[in-house]
């Protein structure tokens, strides 16, 4: 028993901080999402509502196309950095001319502060001073603005968010492609596969769990994007990528609707933790496998 | 099934050849060995047939045509790798009929051919099972079953039962050897394990630094090896070898050691020259014991039970003497032994190469 005593005093510091900062700030979202509390509300003071912010969530337009929003964007971006991603880290796996620092430069972006990503693409892109626009148009004639039309504005997100975490991608799949078993793929080009059916049959189901758990990470990050989109677009035009980290952030922020904002973060939380317990499921679901020798 | 024939291959590195001009005809059926110490290229040559490796120079032909530039699916051939190569996230069933599904058979001829392949391997019950739910033997017979499946013109084993415990070997050694005589397709197997060699092969390809040393059936090897590498590396415990220059005794040629013992040979004098520096080569078990011959001087005894192997010192040549009775010897003892000029094997020291 002492030795336990003694165990508990040493986590008691982690514990400690772990409480003061992540639990409490929880407990306290969670107790104001039940609160009605506006500091511009007739009534200022914080109000008990019971579940009324989570009753007008539901019928709140605004924030159901935000939330609609943020799902279409993790889905392009997780998929597209997950293709590319892929095809990157089996670039690296062969040799090339140059690929030592082709491999240092690709990770670069990963290292950037995401604020700062976002001002870089802003000015690559803002119109009338951005290089992008002014060589689209002069090149193609294509007009770029991505302060009038939305799905320029959603897309240049998507690209953007591509760029900054694809880096991330290629190293786990290129770590996973490297700790394959040779043999398989060679007894799979004498079994009679064809290249498409060697990665369909054997290097997709392989590499599965890497694939899921780059998933699982990417996923959790598109789906609480802020600095970078607010750099880049500010949410606009109009509400065009107004994801949900970005409009929880109006509504608390400049709105100072404490309660209903509060509502919002749990109900983000809620759909984050149900969409990634859906994808650890089938994680676990091949540990449970494994598990059987 | 098919013949097997390589002509001339030759592997290049960039600019290192590993494998210099190997020529070996296997004919249809037949149970090759290609045996050598690791690092001789036998697994490459190996791959080269299987077309994993690519061809430098030279020519690999199966059933009479080239197959140099065919990817290894058109060359009709399966192979069983030394780490068994099972894909981990497929049952059994799922490995055993991979191939013949990418074909695109009927499900009803898919499936009869793994039941067939399974009752012959004895693994009808672990059809269901993953790779890492299986022993080191079943997955080794997993992967055999595998290459049964897909009924081709060769099999090419890759030291297949290396990761296998010494009795388990034993075991699928006399299995596949079995599994040849039923199937009779004609096999290509890798080992550096000159017992498996012996044991299982019809021909054994002896090879060494990335050519062919010897050719021929396994007695054969045993009975006249080539050169010292050969005679050396064919049986256990190991010929042994003893230096020394020809002299010559009562008119009838001999070898004398370095150490002054005159061992009588029996080869013809017209091949020798006086002065000429010899190997003399005698296996363990052509040394008899008796008085009359040289005396030796003995070190270790290790008693096996069915056989005595007995070590020891003929002047400062170590050797080793194999003898079925049970004899009582200690060590430092001296011991009179014979050895049969009959039974020697005589080599030329500068070229290796086998007097007569």
């Amino acid at each position: 028993m002492r030795s336990n005593s003694v165990g508990w005093l040493f986590l008691a510091p982690t514990l400690l901080i772990l409480f003061i900062f992540g639990v409490v700030p929880f407990l306290y979202v969670l107790v104001i999402g039940f609160t009605q509390w506006n500091s511009f509300a007739a009534n200022p003071d914080m109000q008990f509502a019971g579940v009324e912010n989570f009753r007008r969530l539901v019928f709140d337009d605004q924030f159901l196309y935000s939330l609609w929003l943020t799902l279409k964007f993790a889905f392009f971006a997780v998929v597209s950095e997950i293709v590319l991603g892929y095809f990157l880290a089996q670039l690296f796996m062969r040799d090339f001319p140059g690929k030592g620092f082709f491999r240092t430069i690709h990770t670069l972006p990963l290292v950037i502060a995401p604020i700062a990503v976002g001002a870089t693409w802003r000015l690559l892109t803002v119109p009338g001073l951005g290089p992008l626009p002014y060589y689209l148009n002069r090149w193609f004639g294509y007009d770029f603005n991505i302060s009038r039309y939305i799905d320029q504005a959603f897309f240049t997100t998507v690209v953007m968010d591509v760029w900054h975490w694809t880096p991330l991608v290629t190293l786990t799949l290129l770590a996973a492609l490297s700790s394959l078993p040779k043999e398989p793929f060679e007894q799979a080009q004498i079994d009679g596969a064809n290249r498409f059916q060697i990665f369909w049959h054997i290097t997709l189901p392989l590499l599965k769990p890497a694939i899921l758990a780059t998933v699982f990470i990417r996923m959790m990050d598109a789906l609480r994007t802020v600095d970078e989109v607010w750099m880049l677009t500010g949410g606009g035009p109009g509400a065009a990528t107004r994801y949900i980290g970005l409009h929880i952030w109006r509504v608390v922020f400049p709105k100072t609707d404490y309660g209903y904002g509060s509502a919002m973060s749990l109900i983000t939380l809620y759909l984050t933790i149900v969409m990634c317990w859906m994808l650890y499921a089938g994680l676990v679901a091949r540990r449970e496998l494994k598990r059987v020798d | 099934m098919a013949p097997v024939t390589i002509t001339n291959v030759r592997k290049r590195y960039g600019s290192a050849e590993v494998i210099h001009g190997v020529s070996v005809n296997i004919e249809d059926g037949e149970f090759v060995i290609l045996v050598g110490p690791s690092g001789c290229g036998k697994s490459t040559l190996l791959r080269m047939v299987a077309g994993l490796e690519e061809i430098s120079s030279g020519d690999v032909r199966i059933g009479g045509k080239v197959v140099n530039d065919r990817p290894p699916k058109d060359r009709d051939i399966a192979m069983v790798f030394q780490n068994y190569a099972l894909y981990p996230h497929m049952t059994v069933y799922d490995n055993m009929s991979f191939s013949l599904r990418l074909k695109r058979r009927p499900v009803s001829e898919i499936d009869s051919k793994v039941r067939h392949a399974a009752s012959i391997l004895d693994l009808e019950k672990l059809l269901d099972r993953y790779p890492r739910q299986l022993s080191g033997g079943q997955r080794q017979r997993v992967a055999m079953g595998r290459a049964i499946v897909r009924d081709p013109q060769v099999f090419l084993f890759d030291e297949p039962l290396s990761n296998l415990d010494a009795k388990l070997r034993v075991q699928m050694r006399a299995e596949i050897k079995e599994l040849h005589q039923r199937l009779k397709t004609t096999t290509i197997y890798v080992t550096h394990d000159q017992i498996e060699a012996m044991t299982m092969a019809d021909k054994i390809v002896v090879m060494h630094d990335g050519v062919v040393e010897q050719i021929g059936a396994p007695l054969e090897l045993y009975d006249r090896p080539k050169n010292l590498f050969v005679a050396g590396f064919i049986g256990s415990p190991a010929m042994n070898f003893i230096e020394g220059q020809v002299s010559a005794v009562n008119g009838q040629p001999a070898m004398t050691t370095d150490d002054g013992v005159v061992l009588p040979v029996s080869v013809p004098r017209a091949l020798l020259q006086t002065g000429q520096r010899l190997v003399y080569g005698i296996r363990p078990e052509h040394i008899t014991l008796g008085e009359g011959g040289p005396a030796a001087h003995v070190s270790v005894i290790e008693p096996t039970g069915s056989e005595t192997q007995v070590f020891m010192k003929l002047g400062s040549n170590p050797l080793v003497g194999v003898f079925r009775e049970r004899i009582a010897l200690h060590p430092g003892e001296r011991l009179g032994i014979r050895l049969d000029p009959g039974k020697a094997h005589l080599f030329d020291k500068t070229s290796g190469q086998r007097l007569a």
